[in-house]
């Protein structure tokens, strides 16, 4: 017993000793949550960039070193995402993958761009985090004021509806992508008969669908999350109001068919592209498969695109110098799994394409356009 | 379109169709408002709780409902009468494990106490559920599903669906049960008794510990009756829901008169039309605005309530 433990530790010094002789290490922190309610979002950014990590050391790592994955856990709390961006100072690591909630990842870049450390994120969405001209704080994901316009010409284009009626749950991201689909449709001239608010937790819309049915509304478009929506969606086929409804990524996941059963049958989403749908990207998501891990979620291939910038830049510079990276990054456009990626002065992408969805009842979906 | 009806007829019918539905979100909040009211007029302290109890009522009414039906029972009256039991028992049970364990230690002590005694039990309550059955909506299917319509479908439609008609029909017979049994048991005029004078009602050889306790699981029985119906209706439950309808509930049975019985169903129903016609004839974003402008009002007029009894300074 004695001895073969004392062999095992022979063994794996060895083997680190090997390592570390051989090759030094850069260390790339993947913050996000790793417990907490959104854990499951956490959990694909992690995947991705792991993945990322894999490949690239497996092609020979940057300019000959090794890449290396430290987690970091927010929970997605704000209070969390500090504590987190403080630690990854102190350990000295000069790259961040993360955050993955928009509230985290706006005070944690505050801290990274003070202390010259890059970060990209691969599912904050929100326009305000790069809008304090940052230099090091970048993104691979599209922000939800390119998805209500894109959202809204759908609906100008493709359903031309007669009144429409727009919902949102007086939160900042539901109301800011009602505000922005409610702007482009006055534009267009389409008739938008009501624009009303109501309050996330609620249970019941009856009186907002009595109006809505009185209003003759023929399409809805919600800006909010799936548990109020569920619901609308639910009361409304029992009280007999068969409206389109539309909303975005935060309704498109299977809880909604969870929840409104039969009556998410048609509804329309705008989601990201499916990365893992494309046959470019076949080998990759073979690659994941094998892992027995899922390619589908939303934020994984953001996640890989983001550590492949990161190891781009830095072999083009030559070494670890964020400031130089970041030049290269706003200057080149880079091929990735998510596509010809190119950044504008804030750090945000130039173009992001998004799809619309059709859902169906047994919470599967169909690309419209 | 042809418009068959006239405007009057329309108008009318939009009234009635936000009237049902004010009534029937009502009379939840009366029956959860019984809750606040009968604890309250007893000990005069505000069981901040029992929102959870109402929540609790309606996951264990799911797990009845989908374990019977798992199990192949396809009659509706028989899953809806055990799912009523069940939820009832065990929501008393968790009602009567509160008082013992939150409040009675702290009884004859500051009220402060007890408050914060009972906004604790509210949080351990909605984390230890959040904890076994998860933060996400579990959803059931439409169990009771069709309804009546009024009016021309070109113009406008009212509707009433039967699981309406089977949360006022309960919740009447659930009052009236309730009236009963406050005016006529013997239990029941123990229960005024301890409201008009805890004291003296012990000296007189009433166990008050045990009115005391029963308040509590009357109360909690009544909040797991209505987390069944609104279970039902809505078809989700997740461990958050306590506090929004605890809150409505509250306000319901402040605006009734707290302590009064009859207040807290007036109170519930004057709160539940007040929210839809709101919705209907202004916007549902001023809903809860236009509420707690009610309470604020009526409380500026009468501080004891709509039906509540002004408070004699006794010397």
């Amino acid at each position: 017993m004695k001895f073969s433990k004392t062999l095992l530790g022979l063994a794996t010094s060895a083997a680190l000793m090997g390592a570390t002789a051989a090759q030094a290490e850069i260390k790339i922190a993947l913050a996000g949550p790793v417990t907490g309610p959104v854990a499951q979002y956490g959990d694909m950014q992690f995947t991705g960039a792991k993945m990322a990590i894999e490949q690239i050391n497996k092609a020979g790592g940057v300019n000959g070193e090794m890449l290396e994955a430290v987690v970091y856990d927010d929970a997605c709390e704000p209070k969390q995402a500090t504590a987190v961006a403080n630690k990854i100072v102190n350990d000295g690591i000069q790259l961040v993958v993360g955050h993955l909630c928009s509230s985290s990842t706006e005070p944690a870049s505050d801290i990274y761009e003070d202390e010259g450390i890059m970060m990209v994120t691969a599912a904050s969405t929100s326009p305000t985090i790069t809008e304090k001209g940052y230099q090091l704080i970048f993104r691979t994901i599209g922000l939800d004021s390119l998805q209500g316009p894109f959202a809204a010409n759908f609906i100008i284009n493709d359903i031309k509806p007669e009144r429409v009626a727009i919902i949102h749950d007086k939160q900042q991201y539901g109301e800011g992508l009602a505000t922005s689909v409610k702007d482009e449709l006055d534009k267009a001239g389409v008739n938008v008969v009501m624009f009303e608010g109501v309050t996330s937790g609620d249970k019941d819309f009856s009186a907002l669908i009595g109006k809505l049915k009185k209003e003759n509304i023929d399409f809805v478009y919600y800006g909010g999350y799936h548990p109020e929506l569920g619901l609308l969606l639910r009361q409304s086929s029992e009280k007999g109001f068969d409206a389109q409804f539309m909303g975005p990524e935060g309704v498109g996941n299977p809880d909604i068919t969870a929840i409104a059963g039969a009556a998410s049958e048609g509804l329309l989403v705008t989601l990201p592209n499916s990365f893992d749908q494309d046959p470019k990207n076949a080998e990759l998501v073979a690659a994941f498969k094998a892992k027995e891990q899922d390619p589908s979620g939303a934020f994984v291939f953001p996640a890989y695109s983001a550590v492949q910038i990161m190891a781009d830049a830095m072999s083009a510079v030559g070494e670890l110098d964020t400031y130089a990276m970041a030049d290269y990054i706003r200057g080149n456009s880079f091929s990735t799994p998510t596509g010809e990626l190119s950044f504008d002065a804030k750090g945000d992408l130039k173009e992001f394409s998004f799809v619309v969805y059709e859902w169906h009842d047994d919470g599967s979906k169909t690309p419209v356009k | 379109m042809l418009r068959v009806t006239n405007p009057m007829q329309e108008q009318f019918l939009y009234f009635v169709q936000q009237l049902l539905n004010g009534l029937t979100i009502g009379s939840t909040y009366a029956l959860i408002a019984i809750g606040y009211t009968m604890v309250y007029g007893i000990i005069g302290m505000i069981n901040f709780a029992h929102g959870e109890v109402y929540m609790i009522g309606t996951y264990i009414a799911f797990i009845v409902i989908a374990g019977l039906t798992y199990m192949g029972l396809e009659s509706m009256p028989m899953i809806f009468m055990a799912a009523l039991l069940v939820s009832m028992v065990v929501a008393a049970t968790y009602g009567f494990s509160i008082e013992r364990v939150a409040y009675r230690p702290l009884r004859g002590r500051t009220r402060l106490l007890a408050l914060i005694s009972a906004i604790g039990m509210s949080i351990f309550l909605q984390n230890f559920v959040r904890l076994f059955q998860g933060s996400r909506d579990i959803a059931i299917p439409t169990l009771i599903s069709g309804g009546w319509t009024f009016g021309d479908a070109s113009t406008f439609e009212a509707s009433l669906s039967y699981m309406q008609v089977i949360i006022w029909v309960v919740t009447l017979i659930t009052m009236a049960a309730l009236t009963l049994f406050i005016t006529r048991s013997k239990w029941g005029r123990a229960c005024r008794a301890c409201a008009q004078d805890l004291g003296m009602t012990n000296l007189l050889g009433i166990n008050t510990n045990n009115i005391i306790a029963l308040t509590f699981v009357v109360g909690a029985a009544l909040a797991a009756v209505a987390g069944l119906l609104l279970g039902l209706y809505y078809g989700v439950v997740n461990p958050y829901i306590g506090f929004i309808a605890g809150l409505k509930a509250f306000t319901a049975a402040v605006l009734g008169g707290i302590g009064s019985i009859p207040g807290a169903m007036l109170g519930g129903i004057l709160l539940g039309i007040t929210e839809a016609m709101t919705s209907a004839y202004f916007s549902s974003e001023y809903k809860d605005v236009v509420a707690f402008s009610l309470l604020v009002l009526v409380l500026l007029f009468r501080p004891w309530g709509l039906l509540g009894k002004p408070e004699v300074e006794k010397i």
